[in-house]
Formats: C-alpha cells, sequence, structure tokens
C-alpha cells in the first residue's frame, strides 16, 4: 500500500518510459517534421527524468549534471534541427518526411 | 711487326677502301669516283712493287718466308671438338711477292684500261666498286697464311666474280651467267671446305706451317686414303675456281661480263687462284691425289682446246683458250712440275690478260661485235692492237723468244719426265694430251689472228638483225673502225712487253735459267715415302726403304745413273739404294753436284719420288722443246693453210667431218649432259620434295593445326560455358538479391527508424529468452 501513497522511483521510471513512448511514438507516426522534432525533444526529456530520478536516489548530482547536459544539447540540437528543417523546406517545398525520399536505391 | 707485313696489310685494305669509297659515293663523285679507285690501286701496285723489289730483287733468296699471325677468334674450349682458336695471318714468301705484283699490276692496268672502255656506263661507279672488292679479296687469297682465311677470300672473289658477270644485269643471259658460275664455284667449294675439316679434324689448326709440320711428323693418324680424300678434296676448290673439268662449264658462260673483268678475274687472276691453291697445299697431297690432279688438268686442257677451234665469239675462244691453260698449270702440278706450272701461271697472266684487253678494243672499236665471222682486216686499222695482240698469242702458242714458250715447255717436260717415271703406259696420255693441245693452241690462236686482223672485212656479210644478242645497239649502219683511245692502249703495250723472254729468263729456251723458277722452287713433299708405299707404283719406293739414310745424299749420283730409260733407272734406283746403306761416307763425300750440274739450279729432294721425277723432268726438257716447236709449228702451219692460202676450206671441212665439228662446236655437250643429269635430276628432287612438303610436311602442320583448334574450341566451350557462367550466375545473384534488398530502401526516415525498433526490440526479446529459459 505504501507503494501507492508514497511516490518512489518505479513512479518516475514508470512516467518516464509512457514519455519515452508518447515521444517514440510521435516520431515514427507522426509525417510533419516539426512534430518529429517535438517527439524527439520528448524522447530527450524521458531521459532526463530518468537521470534525475536515478540522481535523487543513489544520493549525489552526477544524474542532475548529465541532464543538464542533455538539456543544454536538447536546446543546440533543436537549434540545428530546425535549421535542417528550413533548409529541407527550401529544397523541397514540403516539411513532409515520407515525401522526402530522394534517398531511396 | 715486320716492315713488309705491315705495307702487305697496307696493300690488302687500299683496294677494299676503294671498294667502301666509290659503292658508297660513286654518285656523288666526278667521274664517278674512277679517278680515285685508280689512284688507290695505283698506290697498291706502288706498295706491291716495293714489297716485290725487296723480296726478289734485294733479298733473292728461295727459301725467303715471313709469316705474321694473330688470334682472330677464340671459342675457347668447344665441348666435343676441343680448344678452338681461328687464326689470321699473313705468309710472304717468294710465290706471294711475285703473285702481289702481279694481281695489282693487272688490276692497276685494268682499272685503266676500264676509264677508256665502260665509260658512258650507267653503273660506271659501282663498277670500279666491283673491281675494288675483287682486288682485295684476290690479294687476301694470295696474302693468306691458313686454310680458313684462304677460304674466306675465296668465297670473297667468288662473290665479287658473280657481280661483275652479271654487271650488265638486266641483260637474261647475264643474269644466267652470273648464277650459273656462283652455284658452279659452290660445288667445287663445298668440295674444298670438307677437306679443309678432314685437315682440321686431325691438327686441330688451319695454318699452312702448322699442317705441314703435322703430316711431316706423321700425326694423321688416319690411313692415307684420307690424306688422299683431303687432297682430292681440297683439289674441288680448285676445280671448280679455276674452271677444270668437269665444272669447267661456267668459264666460258662468264664472258658475259664486261670484257675488262674477263681479262682481270676470268683470265688472269681469279681462276688462276685454284692452281695458287693447289701450290699451297702441294706439299700435303699424296701420290694418288697428284695422279687425279694430271690427268684433270690433262683432260681439261685437251678438251678445252678442241673446244675453241671451233667457236665463232672472239671472247669464247679466249675462253676456253684459258680454260686449256689452266688445266696446263693443274697438269704441271699434278705431274709435280710445281715451279713450271706456276711459272705458267704467272706468264699466262700477262699474256693472256693482254689478249683479252685486245679483244676488248676490238669489241669497243667494232661496236660490240664479238663473232669472228664478221670481222676481219683489222690489221691496218688497229696497229697498237695488231702488234700487242700477236706478240701475246705468240706467247700463248708457245713460240720460242717468248714468255709462254718457256713455262710451257717447262710444263711439258714435267711430264714427259713423269711419265717417264711412272713407268709409261697410261701416264703418258698426260703429255700426249698436252702436247697435242700444244698444236690446237697454236692452231686456234691462228685462227684467230687470221680472222680478226688479215683479210678484207667481213662486217657487210653479217645477216641483218640474224645475230643480234649483244647490245644490239649497232645496227644502224657501220660505223668507222679506229684505233681505241690511250688508255685502253698503254695496258696493251705494258702487258706485251711482259710476255717477252727477257723478262723473265736471259736463255730464251730455257726458264729454269730465270729468276722465277730460281725464287720459286719445287718444295719437298711432307708426305712420308712410307705413307705412300700402299700405292700401286711402288719399285722405286722400296728403294727409298733400303737405303734410307743415305739416299738423300746417294739420290744425285743414282739418278745420275738413270739415263738409259726407265726401267733401267729404277733398277738402278735400287742398286744405288742397296749401296746407300753401306757406302755413306762416300755419298757425304761430293753431294749431288755432279747429277745436277750446272744447268738445273732445283733443289735436291730426300724423297726419291719427288727426285726421280725431277732429273727425269730435266733430262727431258730438250725432247720437250722440239716436240712442242713441231706441234707449235704443226697447228700455225695448218692455221695458215686453212685461214691464210685457203688450199683446205673450213666450211667444206667441217661439212664433211660434220659429228666430230658438232661435238667441238657444242662444247663436247657438256652444258646438255649437265642440263640433263644435274639440272633435271636437281628439278625432279625439287619436285619430290616440293610434293613431300606440300602433301607430308603441311599434312602434319595442318594436322597440327586443327588438332589445336579442336581444342581450342572444346577450350573455348569451356571458358564460355563453365567459367563464364559461374561469373554470370554471381552476377545474377548479386543482382536479384539487390532487386529484393532495394524495397527495403523506402529513403523514408520513419521506415528506417521503425525497423531498427523492430530489431532492437527483437534483439532485446531474444536476450530475455536467453537469460530467462
Amino acid at each position: 500500500m505504501e507503494s501507492f501513497s508514497t511516490i518512489g522511483l518505479n513512479h518516475y521510471l514508470v512516467i518516464s518510459a509512457i514519455l519515452f513512448g508518447l515521444g517514440l511514438f510521435a516520431i515514427v507516426t507522426r509525417k510533419n517534421a516539426i512534430v518529429v522534432l517535438m517527439g524527439v525533444e520528448l524522447v530527450l526529456n524521458a531521459a532526463n527524468i530518468n537521470l534525475v530520478a536515478f540522481s535523487k536516489y543513489s544520493g549525489d548530482m552526477e544524474g542532475v549534471m548529465f541532464s543538464l547536459f542533455v538539456i543544454v544539447l536538447a536546446a543546440a540540437e533543436a537549434a540545428i534541427a530546425l535549421a535542417i528543417i528550413i533548409n529541407i523546406y527550401k529544397t523541397f517545398n514540403t516539411v513532409d518526411v515520407s515525401s522526402i525520399d530522394s534517398m531511396k536505391e | 711487326m715486320h716492315n713488309l707485313i705491315q705495307l702487305s696489310i697496307i696493300v690488302l685494305l687500299l683496294p677494299l677502301l676503294s671498294f667502301v669509297l666509290l659503292i658508297f659515293f660513286n654518285r656523288r663523285l666526278p667521274r664517278n669516283g674512277d679517278f680515285l679507285a685508280v689512284g688507290f690501286l695505283g698506290a697498291t701496285f706502288v706498295i706491291s712493287a716495293w714489297i716485290f723489289w725487296n723480296v726478289i730483287v734485294i733479298g733473292y733468296d728461295p727459301a725467303f718466308k715471313l709469316v705474321w699471325n694473330f688470334n682472330w677468334i677464340d671459342f675457347g674450349d668447344v665441348p666435343g671438338v676441343g680448344p678452338l682458336q681461328i687464326k689470321m695471318g699473313i705468309l710472304i714468301d717468294n710465290l706471294t711477292a711475285i703473285m702481289l705484283a702481279m694481281v695489282s699490276l693487272i688490276s692497276l692496268l685494268v682499272h685503266i684500261y676500264s676509264t677508256g672502255y665502260m665509260s658512258g656506263d650507267k653503273y660506271y661507279g659501282r663498277y670500279f666498286a666491283y673491281l675494288g672488292i675483287f682486288t682485295f679479296s684476290m690479294l687476301g687469297i694470295v696474302l693468306s697464311d691458313n686454310l680458313f682465311s684462304i677460304y674466306i677470300f675465296w668465297e670473297l672473289v667468288g662473290l665479287s666474280s658473280y657481280l661483275l658477270i652479271g654487271f650488265f644485269f638486266e641483260k637474261q643471259s647475264a643474269a644466267d651467267a652470273q648464277k650459273k658460275a656462283f652455284l658452279t664455284n659452290r660445288v667445287g667449294d663445298i668440295g674444298m671446305w670438307l677437306g679443309i675439316l678432314i685437315l682440321y679434324s686431325q691438327f686441330h689448326t688451319f695454318g699452312y706451317e702448322e699442317i705441314y709440320e703435322h703430316i711431316k711428323a706423321g700425326d694423321f693418324h688416319m690411313s692415307q686414303a684420307w690424306l688422299t680424300a683431303a687432297g682430292i678434296l681440297l683439289f674441288m676448290g680448285c676445280v671448280g675456281k679455276s674452271a677444270q673439268f668437269p665444272l669447267h662449264v661456267w668459264l666460258p658462260d662468264a664472258m658475259e661480263g664486261p670484257t675488262p673483268v674477263s681479262a682481270l678475274i676470268h683470265a688472269a687472276t681469279m681462276v688462276a687462284a685454284g692452281v695458287y691453291f693447289v701450290a699451297r697445299i702441294f706439299v700435303i697431297l699424296t701420290v694418288d691425289a697428284l695422279h687425279v690432279i694430271a690427268f684433270i688438268g690433262a683432260i681439261t686442257a685437251f678438251m678445252a682446246a678442241t673446244i675453241a677451234i671451233t667457236q665463232h665469239d672472239i671472247k669464247r675462244v679466249l675462253a676456253y683458250s684459258t680454260v686449256s691453260q689452266l688445266g696446263y698449270m693443274v697438269l704441271g702440278l699434278g705431274v709435280g712440275a710445281y715451279s713450271a706450272a706456276l711459272f705458267h701461271l704467272l706468264t699466262h697472266a700477262f699474256f693472256k690478260a693482254c689478249l683479252f684487253l685486245g679483244s676488248g678494243a676490238i669489241i669497243h672499236a667494232m661496236h660490240h661485235e664479238q663473232d669472228m665471222r664478221w670481222m676481219g682486216g683489222l690489221r691496218k686499222k688497229m696497229p697498237w692492237t695488231f702488234v700487242t695482240f700477236t706478240i701475246a698469242t705468240l706467247a700463248l702458242a708457245g713460240l720460242p723468244l717468248t714468255s709462254g714458250f718457256m713455262s710451257k715447255d717447262a710444263i711439258l717436260a714435267g711430264a714427259l719426265g713423269f711419265a717417264e717415271v711412272e713407268g709409261g703406259g697410261i701416264y703418258y696420255l698426260i703429255p700426249v694430251f698436252g702436247f697435242f693441245s700444244a698444236m690446237l693452241t697454236a692452231f686456234y690462236m691462228g685462227r684467230q689472228i687470221w680472222l680478226v686482223f688479215f683479210g678484207e672485212s667481213r662486217a657487210h656479210l653479217k645477216p641483218a638483225g640474224g645475230h643480234n644478242d649483244y647490245h644490239g645497239h649497232d645496227d644502224h649502219g657501220h660505223h668507222e673502225v679506229h684505233e681505241v683511245p690511250w688508255a685502253m692502249r698503254m695496258p696493251l703495250v705494258v702487258l706485251a712487253a711482259l710476255s717477252v723472254f727477257a723478262v723473265f729468263s736471259p736463255d730464251p729456251l730455257d726458264g729454269a735459267k730465270g729468276w722465277f723458277m730460281h725464287l720459286v722452287q719445287t718444295p719437298e713433299t711432307v708426305v712420308a715415302a712410307d705413307m705412300q708405299h700402299d700405292e700401286g707404283v711402288s719399285s722405286h719406293h722400296e728403294a727409298s726403304k733400303a737405303g734410307n739414310e743415305g739416299v738423300h745424299e746417294e739420290a744425285g749420283t743414282m739418278l745420275h745413273t738413270a739415263e738409259a730409260g726407265s726401267e733401267q733407272a729404277l733398277s738402278a734406283m735400287h742398286a744405288a739404294a742397296d749401296a746407300a746403306g753401306h757406302t755413306t761416307a762416300e755419298g757425304h763425300g761430293e753431294p749431288h753436284e755432279e747429277g745436277y750440274g750446272e744447268a738445273h739450279h732445283g733443289p735436291v729432294f730426300s724423297d726419291p719420288r719427288q727426285a726421280a721425277i725431277a732429273h727425269a723432268a730435266h733430262e727431258n726438257h730438250d725432247p720437250a722443246i722440239m716436240y712442242s716447236s713441231i706441234m707449235v709449228a704443226l697447228g700455225i702451219g695448218l692455221a695458215l693453210i686453212v685461214y691464210a692460202f685457203g688450199f683446205i676450206n673450213p666450211e667444206k671441212t667441217a661439212q664433211r667431218i660434220r659429228p666430230l665439228y658438232l661435238y667441238s662446236f657444242n662444247k663436247w655437250y657438256w652444258d646438255e649432259i649437265y642440263d640433263a643429269t644435274v639440272i633435271k635430276g636437281s628439278l625432279l628432287l625439287s619436285r619430290i620434295l616440293a610434293w613431300f612438303d606440300s602433301n607430308i610436311v603441311d599434312g602434319i602442320v595442318n594436322g597440327t593445326g586443327a588438332l589445336v583448334r579442336k581444342f581450342g574450341t572444346a577450350s573455348g566451350g569451356f571458358d564460355r560455358y563453365v567459367v563464364d557462367g559461374l561469373v554470370n550466375f554471381t552476377a545474377f545473384f548479386v543482382q536479384t538479391s539487390g532487386a529484393a534488398m532495394k524495397k527495403i530502401q523506402t529513403g523514408k526516415v520513419q521506415t528506417y527508424l521503425v525497423m531498427a525498433l523492430v530489431a532492437i526490440t527483437g534483439y532485446i526479446v531474444y536476450y530475455f529468452i536467453q537469460i530467462t529459459p
């Protein structure tokens, strides 16, 4: 019962897993590149939750430090990814990832 | 190196230089470079004359000899042969010095003469180049000190003879004649080469001197028949080059060449090379070989003389006369009259060259008319030619006061002596042939002189266009006949002057008193007497065995008693030789002086046979003079009766003895005989070989080809189906699998991601199954 009343590590991990699943779902199914990017952000944040949760329960600050780096990287990644998307749009006139298949064969 | 050797090398190389310069540059030189050739030959002659002066006039030593040689090629130790070294070298003795002067003098005269005779010819410069290479090769033969180098130069004179016979190569007959000459000589040369190889196989050297010494030392380990064979094979070279029976057929045809060439090569020098060569190998010839040589010479002399009497072409008469005289020389060598034969070589060279150059002058003046039937009356129009030609004719016929008389007489005396010593019978055929040929020579030369120079011109009798095989451009009327220019007259005068007895001997009746017979003496044979023992005529050889030690000094005395005749001579030799064993002391006391006396300067031979022949020849000197004078008088008399006085009509006589006349006119049918046997035979053989070639050899080749093609087809099939199949299958597999796999490559990022997810998920599932069974 206690496990229901007090919030433990498992809760964090479940949240993180759900968030990761949603992010992955968004990446795989969405057609809009922006939305795919948003899915990536979800996946990254799922990982952050994991890191912070483990950090909290292990008693040191390493996981927090990692998650801070991940946030910084995510920011950089978002900037670069958006720039790529703008360029894709300029080239193909669309951001629909399913129609960008000139790498085929 | 001796001074004279150096000079002789220069002499040898000057004509070669002339050849090289003229053959390449004659078109760029003024006058096509003839002055260059004449100049080089002039220098050659001057140096040769200097050598002659030093050796003959200053030296005057019968035993003079100068040898120099160097290793030309060293093959090292050849397996199966042994050490093989080929030397080149120069041998100068009296004979060489005389030949050197003779060859270069005649060559120089012919060069000078040719500037007149050949002027205006299309290939004027090339002609002089050819003369140069001929002179070079001929001097090489004369100067060689070994069999190998003489063989090289031998072939070179063959080549230059070939080039010059066919000089007018645009004419079919000249082209045929040059081929005939070359091929006929080839037959003889093969024999000569085999002879050289027999000697080489025994002694491993080519040098004359070494071979003489080896044979003298008895190093010849095979039977005597092999030595005889070697001698006869070497003689075959002479048979080819000196146009002896049965290879004489090429020389008359060689008259297709320019007339000065006929004088130089086919009368005076090259054809005498054969005689010179036999003289070089004279000492190693066995008695059997000498007999063969004597008979060949006698047959040649006689046969050619009989042919010469019916020929119409002025040059052909001279050609057969040359063959006949060469027969004399060979006969002389065969009977052991070595120095007489070489003496005849020298005298013949001068007067025959004079005759040929004279005939060239006549042909030149008559605008290439060569048929004596249409000549006549040239005596007044060409006085210089007439006089010189007549002197040379008298020398050839052998009239006293000429050089030819002395040399021919010496040979005939030798032949008589030989027949006597060999015991008569069949051996008397040789002097009989000789004397008979002397008569025929006088006859045909008388006929020639009369037809050409006396009477009235018969040029108008010539059937128009009926006799048009020479040059053919003389049909537009008959030009005035005129004396030839000085360039052509001068050589005639020089050569005619050299045909007089005084050049050679103070006594017009006896050449043995002259310088030649003193300087060129019959050498001692090196074939040991006991080696000659298995030969038939052996009675006098037993004498040599019986009194071996004392016989040298005894020979003189012994032969002195041998005057009564050959049979008694032989028995006397027996007795003397038997006595020699006991009375050596006496023999030593007075060596040979009384036997030979003052008149005979010849050497003393330790070989009894040679000694006997030399003595008998000396004894027969006077009879030979008598017989030959009678024969010559008969011959000239007959010629005068027939042609000058007209007591006998030659045409009617010819009709009466038509078969004989035709036999002579058609040259004893030798050409026809060779055509029917050798030529037809070779043609048949080549046809058989051609059949063999086209059916058997080609069959084998074609069969192999077909086999290879079959194998190739099979191998090609394997290639196409198996190897290519594998390759193609690999390609096909890759292609099809690639086609299948490319479906995965959609180009859509999300598909790839899904695949990665599936793979990772699959892997994780697999992992968990692994660890949790």
